[in-house]
């Protein structure tokens, strides 16, 4: 039986890196998932958090800065490869579906609000029948952020309406089939270049391709939002990524759930697979687990206090009493003890006990199930992904 | 100065159904309520149409009662009440004698209750516990929706005249020479104080009344008991549940919809605004609850909540399970105040016997002879095959029953209409409850209707499987735009009001899948739209 260099089980946005990255290292690479990854959830946008007087626990301790530095500079790589130019600074600001500004590190062009800097009047435009997107809203409150321009509401009408709901998804899908009606929608609203329109992300689901094309034919600069799921920008990120597995060779399973690891004292020599039929394994010599959190099922919980590694039962770390499980305001400033929930690991990340004792040599936890800190509570998920990822590719 | 003959107090079952019956007998009724309708017990509970069963033994005049108020409200409440049936199933750690007598409570007090095989019950309910079921037996249960039954009440009296002021506070109560002149109330969001003028006064508080009572000076034996109960995201019973035992904590599952509620606990609080709910409490009702579901823990819970029942204690009277759920009428002219009545206790199932109870002495009073047609009209006309036909052009036949239930026959209309006029109406606001934007935009109208919260109940927006991942945002949006209250148009703060009331039930159940959906909330509200973070970092 063929036995890879490197199996991936996990096809979120550290799953995808990890696979990209050893397959850029000539590795022979295998993805096993199972779902669809959180890509489509996500914005698009790669937040890293904070770098500086991070606790000895914190997952960038064990990863090492450089490796981000190397893993964003490879992320831009990628996407260039797939005409989805992503920028990279220390604090890029983005403007949401509901009309703040959040602020990344690694953003796709067509979302740099940095381009509304100068700009004097900006109008924010919905599409007739696109639901999640509300300009009037956004508008109001973007304003806070923009006292010195004008903002300017506007619906235009690309007959979207079906039978059905129109979701920012759907409406990419069919602006990229033809963009033209949207541009000249556009033209309409005789936009100057010393304005900026702000739209739903609906330029397409590959690329920058769609927004290009408008682009060129309307003055004012166009940014897109974020928006609530499915969301298009994390699809082309997801897309970007895909286009480049394809093209080095990774085998990718779909609809794969792997059950359990084969293991040989600290060595993972593979994983099994559930098979409607019978179990099947994989081998390789190296296994880089990326199966997420709560949210991929990469941690469950099914009685209080008792959270799993569901895959090879890992130790897993975790606030023990109700009191420290959660707050009593679901957004307030201080982090959620259960989004701390994770496995600890070394700095070569395999993971370890409650004693520090290794206990696998060639098995990398990277992602959204490395413990310690929350993540989304310091923004540092998207960094914290890529970085892991990186790192556990190239050890 | 504003006058009416009655004012009622509390916008709960009790008082909805006292507004109700003044109405229908041609008395000129204000009910005020502080908060929203339905706000304490008549919606935080499990939702049951009692038989009667679970008092057949300890207590038969409420058994009684029960069953003959259940029949009743399957005639009048057609589009409140889920006619599921119950089954009572008694386990191999509950003692046998009790079943006998309670055989006899059901056959004494007037309740059909079958015998079944335990093949039966098994086919009916697969998920029983094979192993510890040893008997069961089918009665009359329901499932009942609170705040679907207060609008409809609501309707009801609209249609005779009745009148309704939400978030209107009583203060005090202007009373000369023992007798009574009126009530002080507050806007709840103005501030502003004014008095109504009338002739008699109800309070029908609930767990309040005794703080309404020490306004007028007087006693009141009121004991808020706080019940905790779940919901979770699946039908895991097809009838209501109930343990064959001397009646506890967790032993009843009642059917909605698609969701099942397990309650409940019994426990003395001093504050019936307390409906805190804790990871101990749900601990021990699943606990409790997997005795006659074994597999309970693999269902996805929704979330928990609480309310507290306002159990009547007579002087020396026993708390908590021991006291009575009878309810008790006290005219305060025996403490020397004319024209105020206290009405306190009871249940949900038997609000109309105590509206109708409480209408009568009050119509003596007032030399009043129409007798009670509460128990012979329907709440509310059916919405008709017509009407549901033109609906179902724009969405599925189950949103279809749905909103015809929920919204009643003159906003049903009025909705269709906006589907057909306008396309960008038709759109799912919530996609798990089925509430399209026209559905939100009749009701933002609705002069009950001052904050989201009073949107979402009356609607269901953000009551579904996704807790208002999806539709916060949404609500947020629109209630901005159509909201009547000032307050509406700060959108980033009703969107996060919105979920951190979604956080306050789900809090207590952060585990299992349950713990996915908050890791989506946070990640598309924290990572993707940022409501925490904004200008600050």
């Amino acid at each position: 039986m063929k036995i890879s260099d490197v199996i991936v089980v996990g096809g979120g946005l550290a799953g995808l890196m990890a696979a990209a990255v050893a397959a850029s290292r000539k590795q022979s690479v295998t993805v096993l998932t199972y779902g669809s990854g959180s890509l489509p959830l996500a914005s698009g946008t790669i937040d890293f958090g904070s770098l500086k007087n991070l606790p000895a626990h914190h997952p960038y301790k064990k990863i090492g800065v450089s490796n981000l530095n190397a893993a964003a500079k490879f992320l831009v790589d990628i996407t260039a490869q797939a005409n989805l130019p992503y920028v990279v600074g220390e604090k890029i600001p983005v403007v949401t579906a509901v009309g703040t500004l959040k602020y990344s590190a690694l953003v796709p062009e067509s979302m740099d609000a940095s381009q509304l800097a100068g700009k004097k009047k900006i109008f924010v435009v919905e599409l007739a029948g696109l639901k999640d997107f509300y300009a009037p809203m956004l508008a109001d409150n973007l304003k806070k952020f923009f006292p010195d321009k004008t903002f300017e509401t506007a619906k235009i009408d690309l007959h979207l309406l079906g039978g059905r709901d129109i979701t920012c998804m759907d409406a990419a899908q069919l602006i990229a089939d033809n963009e033209q009606p949207l541009a000249n929608e556009l033209k309409t609203l005789n936009a100057t270049a010393d304005d900026a329109i702000i739209l739903p992300p609906i330029f397409g689901v590959m690329g920058n391709f769609s927004r290009s094309t408008v682009q060129t034919q309307i003055k004012a600069q166009i940014i897109e939002t974020t928006c609530l799921p499915p969301s298009p920008p994390g699809i082309r990120l997801q897309r970007a990524f895909m286009k480049f597995l394809q093209s080095s060779g990774v085998k990718f399973f779909e609809n794969t759930k792997v059950v359990r690891g084969v293991v040989e004292g600290r060595k993972v020599t593979g994983v099994v697979v559930e098979n409607v039929v019978r179990e099947k394994i994989f081998r390789a010599k190296k296994i880089i687990l990326a199966t997420g959190g709560f949210y991929s099922s990469g941690i469950t919980m099914r009685d209080f206090d008792n959270p799993r590694e569901p895959i090879f039962d890992l130790p897993v770390f975790f606030p023990t009493g109700a009191e420290n499980w959660s707050n009593a305001q679901l957004f307030s400033d201080k982090p959620q003890g259960f989004a701390t929930t994770g496995i600890f690991t070394n700095e070569r990340l395999n993971p370890i006990d409650a004693d520090g004792n290794v206990l696998f040599d060639n098995l990398h936890v990277v992602g959204n199930n490395l413990g310690g800190v929350d993540k989304i509570f310091e923004r540092s998920a998207g960094g914290i992904a890529i970085a892991s990822a990186y790192k556990g590719a190239t050890l | 100065m504003e006058k009416t003959t009655v004012v009622v107090i509390g916008g709960g079952a009790t008082g909805l159904g006292i507004l109700r019956d003044l109405s229908m007998r041609g008395v000129k009724a204000l009910l005020v309520e502080k908060n929203d309708l339905v706000n304490g017990a008549s919606s935080r509970y499990h939702g049951l149409l009692h038989s009667g069963g679970r008092y057949a033994v300890k207590d038969q005049e409420a058994a009684k009662e029960c069953i003959i108020e259940n029949q009743i409200m399957r005639k009048i409440g057609k589009s409140c009440v889920e006619p599921c049936g119950g089954m009572f199933t008694r386990l191999d750690i509950d003692d046998p004698a009790y079943e006998e007598l309670w055989v006899k409570g059901c056959a004494d007090s007037g309740i059909e209750a079958t015998p079944i095989t335990l093949d039966e019950a098994f086919r009916l309910e697969p998920r029983l516990s094979r192993k510890h079921v040893k008997s069961a037996y089918l009665v009359p249960d329901a499932a009942v929706d609170g705040f679907r039954m207060a609008w409809q009440l609501i309707d009801s009296s609209k249609r005779y005249g009745g009148q309704l002021k939400t978030y209107t506070e009583v203060i005090g109560f202007d009373t000369v020479n023992g007798e009574l002149r009126g009530v002080k109330v507050r806007n709840q969001f103005t501030g502003e104080e004014y008095e109504i003028g009338c002739d008699i006064a109800v309070n029908a508080a609930g767990g309040w009344a005794g703080f309404v009572g020490k306004l007028a000076g007087v006693e009141i034996g009121v004991q808020p008991d706080k019940g905790t109960l779940i919901a979770f995201n699946q039908r895991i019973v097809n009838h209501v549940v109930n343990r064959l035992h001397k009646s506890s904590d967790g032993d009843i599952f009642v059917p909605h919809g698609s969701i099942t509620i397990l309650g409940t606990s019994s426990m003395s609080v001093p504050d019936p605004e307390d409906t805190s709910t804790s990871r101990a409490e749900v601990e021990s009702l699943i606990k409790i609850g997997e005795q006659t579901f074994e597999d309970l823990r693999d269902f996805r819970i929704l979330r928990t909540f609480a309310g507290s029942r306002p159990l009547y204690i007579p002087p020396g009277g026993a708390v908590g399970r021991s006291a009575s759920r009878g309810f008790a009428i006290v005219d305060h002219e025996q403490d020397g105040l004319k024209g105020l009545f206290t009405i306190v206790g009871g249940k949900f199932t038997t609000y109309r016997l105590m509206a109708e109870k409480m209408c009568d002495q009050i119509c003596a009073k007032l030399g009043n002879n129409t007798p009670c047609r509460t128990a012979d009209e329907p709440l509310v006309e059916e919405v008709s095959q017509a009407d549901k036909d033109r609906a179902r052009k724009f969405f599925p036949s189950y949103g279809t029953n749905l909103a015809a239930t929920r919204l009643g026959v003159d906003r049903f209309k009025k909705v269709v209409e906006r589907l057909e006029a306008d396309p960008e109406s038709r759109e799912l606001v919530c996609e798990c409850e089925n509430v399209t934007r026209a559905e939100v935009e009749e009701i933002c109208k609705d002069d009950t209707s001052f904050i989201v919260n009073d949107v979402r109940r009356r609607t269901r927006i953000g009551m579904g499987t996704c807790q208002g991942n999806f539709c916060a945002l949404r609500a947020a949006a629109l209630f901005a735009e159509l909201g009547t209250e000032p307050s509406a148009k700060d959108s980033l703060a009703r969107m996060k009001e919105f979920l951190q009331g979604r956080w306050k039930g789900i809090r207590p159940v952060l585990l299992g899948r349950t713990l996915r959906e908050t890791e989506m909330t946070r990640s598309i509200y924290e990572l993707s739209m940022n409501v925490t973070g904004g200008d600050a970092r």
